[in-house]
């Protein structure tokens, strides 16, 4: 059971990254748009995600050091600050996006709007980063994220034919009625999702909360190697479920209770009870991992103390930091913006910034300064160049999709 | 005996994390550097000085003078320094010892925004 409780990091880090708002929904749509004709692109990003997260985990095992004390050591000052820019900006939209979304599962669940929900949930977040021990607070979201586990579950009781499921997944090409650049949009959007620089921020820094050392390394690559795989397994799940049922019926996906839908036919009451906890646990976990990022990035950037591991007063920028995300966010989605049309701009937007994140955990993990015999093999080497070389290629090719094929209509 | 290690400034000291000794708490980043010349006239590191006041000319640009404008705001005048005979060890960090005063940012913010909400001197629950 301790053992169990040693992975859940990896789980939350994972939920926030493959299901919280703008992935479920994302992968709803795309279920519904193009079947499982995207399913490659969810298991290349499980693959990339795995190699550099288990090198920010190594890294961070290793030196204490988490991600972005490596942006900042390895691209300097300017084009790390250009990297935070970036980052900060899409991380306030996430917050205000999560935070929006978990309002949302509260509206399914109560019938009460989604915007009266909206600063009680920014109020609950804020009191659990506030107050909540690190440890407590990843058992608690990451486990009861593991209701959305009930899409597998709401799958198999559909009966799909899954002949024809394995017929999309294996042909990697578009519907009849679908572009190739709206097709190459979407790979895009979920190869984001499943990649989001905060997930290794989060995750990284999460290693130095637990204080994890040398000794730690394989609680590091456990965490790895059953949190993301979890995630990916959900998100093909969300897909299936929504191209068993809505792509026959010609249902275009762009709300949260459409996302549901499957889940109530497939597995009833019961099912729908369990979903909207999971999308819940989810969105709010999301909503803790991506404020706290924002405090971990801005520290780690200016060297300045961060960690729940100390007093709030013994790391007050950072605190302040996560306050002042908190309510800007909050402000932003009580604007009545969609939270779900911020989440689905922002994942497009984290696409183009990919490589700014995962060069320098690559380059320092090859540096024996940090890394003394822990360096990488030649097996994380040849992955982690090939991803690199995709993730350049993606990041060129992300905002003049997103203008040529107007996100994705 | 092992061989004295050559230290390249720019890249095992610039831009890395410095961590007290004593307690093992994040200090600053190296955010510049202070050069003497010797009689030979060849340059050496006196000490790591850090905060806007030092980062912002590295920056550049509108943000730099952003950083430092700040800086000066709030009664900064000199950045505050490390003198290198402080350093005991340069690894994935730069360790140092000696008394260090907190940054002028991290005594106001905790002073005026953190220390007022209650919980704010207890560890987490």
């Amino acid at each position: 059971m301790k053992k169990f409780l040693g992975i859940t990091l990896g789980i939350l880090t994972a939920i926030g990254g493959f299901v919280d708002i703008g992935d479920l929904v994302a992968n709803a749509l795309v279920g519904s748009r193009f079947g499982m004709s995207l399913a490659w692109v969810v298991l290349l990003g499980v693959v990339g995600i795995c190699v550099f997260a288990e090198m920010s985990g190594r890294i961070a095992a290793v030196s204490g050091r988490a991600v972005f004390d490596l942006v900042r050591e390895r691209l300097g000052p300017k084009a790390g600050l250009a990297n935070l820019g970036a980052s900060f900006f899409i991380l306030g939209m996430t917050v205000a996006a999560e935070i929006g979304g978990a309002a949302l599962a509260l509206e399914l669940a109560t019938g009460v709007n989604y915007l009266l929900c909206v600063p009680a949930v920014a109020f609950a977040a804020w009191l659990v980063m506030w107050r909540v021990k690190f440890e407590t607070l990843e058992r608690v979201f990451g486990l009861a994220g593991l209701a959305l586990v009930i899409f597998v579950v709401a799958l198999w009781q559909l009966g799909p034919d899954w002949a024809q499921l394995w017929h999309q997944a294996s042909h990697p090409v578009p519907p009849q009625d679908e572009g190739v650049p709206t097709y190459l949009y979407y790979a895009i959007a979920l190869l984001g999702g499943a990649m989001t620089p905060y997930e290794v921020f989060f995750f990284s820094s999460g290693g130095v909360e637990e204080k994890w050392t040398r000794r730690d390394l394989s609680v590091s690559r456990a965490n790895v190697l059953i949190g993301f795989p979890l995630g990916g397994l959900l998100s093909l799940a969300i897909a299936a479920c929504a191209a068993t049922v809505l792509l026959p019926a010609h249902v275009q996906v762009d709300s949260l209770d459409q996302m549901v839908l499957p889940v109530a036919l497939g597995a009833g009451q019961v099912g729908l009870a369990l979903v909207i906890l999971g999308v819940f646990a989810a969105t709010f976990g999301a909503t803790l991992e991506v404020a706290l990022s924002s405090g971990y990035s801005l520290s780690q950037y200016f060297g300045w103390q961060w960690g729940k591991f100390v007093r709030p007063r013994e790391a007050a920028r950072f605190h302040a930091t996560i306050l002042v995300v908190m309510i800007v966010a909050t402000a932003l989605i009580l604007t009545t913006v969609d939270p779900i049309m911020v989440t689905e701009y922002s994942l497009v937007f984290s696409a183009a910034a990919l490589p700014l994140t995962y060069l320098p955990v690559l380059m320092i993990a090859n540096d024996r300064d940090y890394m003394q015999d822990k360096v990488n093999g030649v097996f994380s080497n040849t992955l982690g160049t090939i991803f690199m070389i995709l993730l350049v290629a993606v990041s060129i090719a992300a905002i003049p999709l997103m203008l040529a094929t107007k996100a994705g209509q | 005996m092992t061989r004295a290690r050559v230290l390249h400034a720019q890249l095992h000291l610039l831009d890395r994390q410095v961590v007290h000794d004593r307690d093992g708490r994040l200090v600053c980043k190296v955010d510049d550097l202070e050069l003497d010349f010797d009689d030979q006239g060849r340059p050496y590191v006196t000490a790591i000085l850090m905060g806007p006041l030092a980062l912002g000319p590295r920056v550049g640009g509108v943000l730099g003078r952003l950083m430092e404008g700040a800086a000066r705001l709030l009664g900064a005048e000199a950045p505050p320094r490390i003198p290198m005979a402080d350093v005991s060890r340069v690894a994935s960090a730069v360790h140092v010892g000696g008394d260090l005063e907190r940054p002028a940012l991290e005594r106001w913010v905790r002073t005026h925004l953190i220390e007022p909400i209650p919980g704010a001197r207890h560890e987490a629950e």
